[in-house]
């Protein structure tokens, strides 16, 4: 039975892979980009079996540009077709960016206001000396083409950059379900970057209709070259986050606060080592959570590399120890293997097995004529599934701009 | 303490084979242009390159023809052109991206420099450059910008930011844990990210129920440390929410984890259960008030009368408000009060 689902599966893959190619070679070369990703798992059913995203961004004149991702996928036995718009937005400026739009499916986030994504207009209008004023509307997306049910939100936020070395903004917004106001909040931001070598941000989110501080974060950065210390602190609500129309909201407040610390050193020109620090208070009692990392790479360019994490988490309910290594390395002709192994061990593992491990291993190539291929084979054991293996195909065509730098190169201006 | 010769060997060979993997020790360029030679000798670069002087905004790289090079190399090693092999790929490349991307225009800014090409160009100097492009910083020493600044008007010498994919390396730099900080920075510049990252690369991590589409989950050639989603995420994910609860919510919305627990069969109901045996017996009121977002991850909406069966005015489960609970609400009008507290008259 199996076999016959693969067997389904794969006609179905084929069949996508087919239309994906054939339809990528249009007469006229716009940037745009189409994706055919094809998954087959030994077990369970993927999401989805078979993929094909079509992104592309092109500006049609200096101040008018879009961008879109669709993609739709086929997944199950059936198969099942599905899809979805991530990104359908439609870009004005003012030549002097005195003023812009952004209208249709785009992700809204600016100052303390959390991302959603938003099917709906957004403005803004800028001054030279600094002050900007940005307003924003529309119906939070629902994933697949869902029905709405008179949900919508507005909001906006007024800024001024001081001297030019500190932004402070402030915002609001608001947002209904079925027609009831399910989150009301205010919030306040700063950013400061008053030498080259030192980065302030913060936000604070106010919840107006319970009030109390929904969500706030700091952070404070000092660098040099070779070094980066960076300090950082949050406070979240989850019964705030949640809309107040949500049974769950109703359960009380119970915070939890974060503080704690990220260096990052560059022990030698091709060696980089990170570590972070952090000191937790939960409801359910004191923890805290760190890592490690390191990385080296293989050449001057930085094309292949080797890494290695370790890391902690020790937080009542959730205790856990993880080491990952990842491997990448150019193989010419632009061929690229690259690999990730990662082995999880809970330190109460309730019957879920005592310890994860998952590893990926991937073959790609890049040609210059905009074309890249890869394959990979990902292996797993979870708490969900004794022994898991599953492969992955990717095929991809850039209908224009084939890329400029190779994988994991950069650009050589700044 | 007398060494031995085969031990000083041996620590030799060690020590050259970490300074070469550390990149203590740079590894030649196969073949460099000589910039640093020329230079040296006091050869101006208009010498060479002499169609920057009139070079516009746009049009072909000012590279120096064949007949150049022989007007004082007169007795090349090689018939071969030169640049087959004098000069690295990757810098020529990015030199072309530079001059697709860059809207400089040479002759204005050689005056101002009364000729003196190495004010912005100093990496050729350098024995070994990576590149021969000015650091944004040096166009900042002379160049405020101010006012395109606060109006986020890049285009006046960037062409297409998202296009030209340069990470900042002296400004904005993405360093550190860029994956848990980018909030916090981007929160008063969000427009600033605009300038380079474009509306798709921050939906497919914040879009809903995009999990198919994310470019960057299976970033199959370009394997990385960071990232929240990556390697056996799936398999830690209970774990990586309890200890930190409410974080999931900052970008997932209710329907993000029923989506997958029904796919998977992982839900309410099923043998699959993800809560431990007993759960309903007290444990769960406990976890409830630590996350309630990970309650209402499954049980949100229609599911919320799971709790109301139980917990309702009068039922069995009791009263489930915290502590010091009050709210502003109409217990018998509003939602979710009139769940458990009935419609009034």
């Amino acid at each position: 039975m199996a076999s016959g689902c693969l067997r389904r599966r794969s006609a179905a893959i084929a069949i996508a892979v087919a239309s994906a190619i054939g339809s990528s070679y249009p007469a006229d070369a716009d940037p745009l980009r189409l994706r055919v990703d094809v998954l087959g798992e030994t077990q369970g059913t993927p999401a989805p079996a078979g993929l094909v995203v079509l992104q592309g961004q092109d500006a049609l004149r200096p101040w008018v540009d879009a961008e879109a991702l669709v993609w739709a996928g086929a997944r199950g036995a059936g198969p099942t077709a599905t899809g979805d718009v991530l990104a359908l937005t439609l870009h004005l400026r003012e030549p002097h960016g005195y003023a812009e739009a952004r209208a249709g499916r785009f992700l809204l986030a600016t100052g303390a206001v959390r991302p959603v994504q938003l099917d709906g207009a957004y403005l803004t209008a800028r001054a030279p000396w600094g002050s900007k004023v940005e307003a924003f509307g529309g119906l939070p997306v629902v994933p697949r083409f869902g029905a709405r049910s008179y949900d919508w939100l507005v909001g906006g936020r007024v800024a001024q950059s001081i001297a030019n070395v500190a932004t402070l903004g402030a915002s609001y917004v608001q947002r209904r379900e079925d027609g009831e106001i399910s989150s009301e909040e205010v919030g306040l931001d700063v950013a400061s970057a008053p030498a080259r070598w030192l980065d302030l941000a913060a936000f604070g989110a106010y919840d107006v209709l319970n009030p109390g501080l929904a969500e706030a974060r700091a952070s404070a950065a000092v660098r040099s070259s070779d070094w980066r210390f960076e300090l950082f602190a949050s406070q979240l609500s989850p019964g705030r986050l949640l809309p107040a129309t949500s049974l769950f909201s109703v359960l009380g407040d119970l915070p939890s606060q974060t503080i704690g610390a990220t260096v990052r050193w560059r022990a030698a020109p091709r060696l980089e080592l990170l570590g972070s620090g952090a000191a937790q208070d939960v409801a359910a009692g004191l923890g805290g959570n760190g890592w490690l990392r390191a990385t080296l790479k293989l050449d001057d360019r930085g094309a292949g590399s080797l890494g290695l994490e370790i890391r902690r988490m020790d937080v009542p309910c959730a205790e856990w120890t993880g080491v990952r290594v990842i491997g990448a390395l150019p193989l010419g002709n632009g061929f690229r293997y690259s690999s990730e192994i990662e082995l999880v061990v809970p330190d109460n593992p309730d019957g879920r097995g005592v310890a994860w491990p998952w590893g990926l291993s991937a073959l790609s190539w890049r040609s210059r004529s905009g074309w890249e291929v890869a394959g990979a084979v990902e292996a797993s054991s979870t708490p969900l599934r004794r022994y898991e293996t599953d492969a992955l195909v990717r095929l991809s065509y850039a209908l224009a701009s084939p890329p400029t730098t190779a994988p994991g190169q950069r650009p050589g201006f700044r | 303490m007398k060494i031995r010769p085969a031990w000083a060997i041996v620590l030799s060979v060690a020590l050259a084979a970490c300074a070469s993997v550390l990149g203590l020790r740079p590894e030649p360029p196969s073949h460099p242009f000589e910039h640093r030679a020329h230079v040296l000798k006091g050869i101006n670069c208009v010498e060479c390159h002499a169609d920057v002087a009139n070079a516009g905004e746009t049009g072909p790289l000012h590279l120096p023809s064949e007949a150049v090079c022989r007007h004082c190399h007169e007795n090349p090693h090689d018939n071969r052109p030169c640049m087959n092999c004098h000069g690295e790929p990757y810098v020529r490349q990015a030199a072309e991206l530079a001059r697709a991307q860059l809207r400089v225009e040479h002759p204005r800014h050689m005056g101002a420099v009364h000729g003196d090409c190495v004010r912005c160009h100093s990496e050729v100097t350098e024995v070994h450059p990576q590149t021969v492009l000015p650091k944004m910083a040096t166009c900042f020493g002379c160049h405020e910008h101010r006012e395109q600044w606060a109006l986020r008007d890049c285009a006046g010498c960037h062409v297409d930011l998202s296009e030209e994919g340069s990470p900042p390396d002296d400004h904005l730099v993405h360093d550190g844990d860029f994956v848990r900080e980018h909030g916090v920075r981007a929160a008063s510049a969000r427009d600033l990210c605009a300038s380079c990252h474009t509306e798709r690369q921050c939906a497919s991590c914040h879009g809903e129920g995009t999990v198919p589409a994310l470019p960057w989950k299976l970033a199959l050639g370009d394997v990385s440390l960071s990232g929240l989603h990556r390697a056996g995420f799936l398999a830690r994910h209970p774990e990586e929410a309890r200890g930190d609860p409410g974080l999931c919510t900052t970008c997932h919305t209710e329907s993000s984890c029923i989506d997958c627990h029904t796919r998977e069969n992982v839900a309410g109901g099923s043998t699959r259960s993800p809560h431990p045996p007993g759960w309903a017996n007290g444990e769960h009121g406990v976890q409830a008030r630590i996350d309630p977002t990970s309650c209402a991850g499954c049980h949100g909406g229609g599911g919320e009368q799971l709790c109301v069966g139980c917990h309702s005015v009068g039922g069995p489960g009791g009263n489930p408000h915290g502590p010091g609970f009050s709210s502003r609400k109409d217990e018998h009008h509003d939602l979710p009060c009139r769940l458990c507290h009935g419609v009034g008259p």
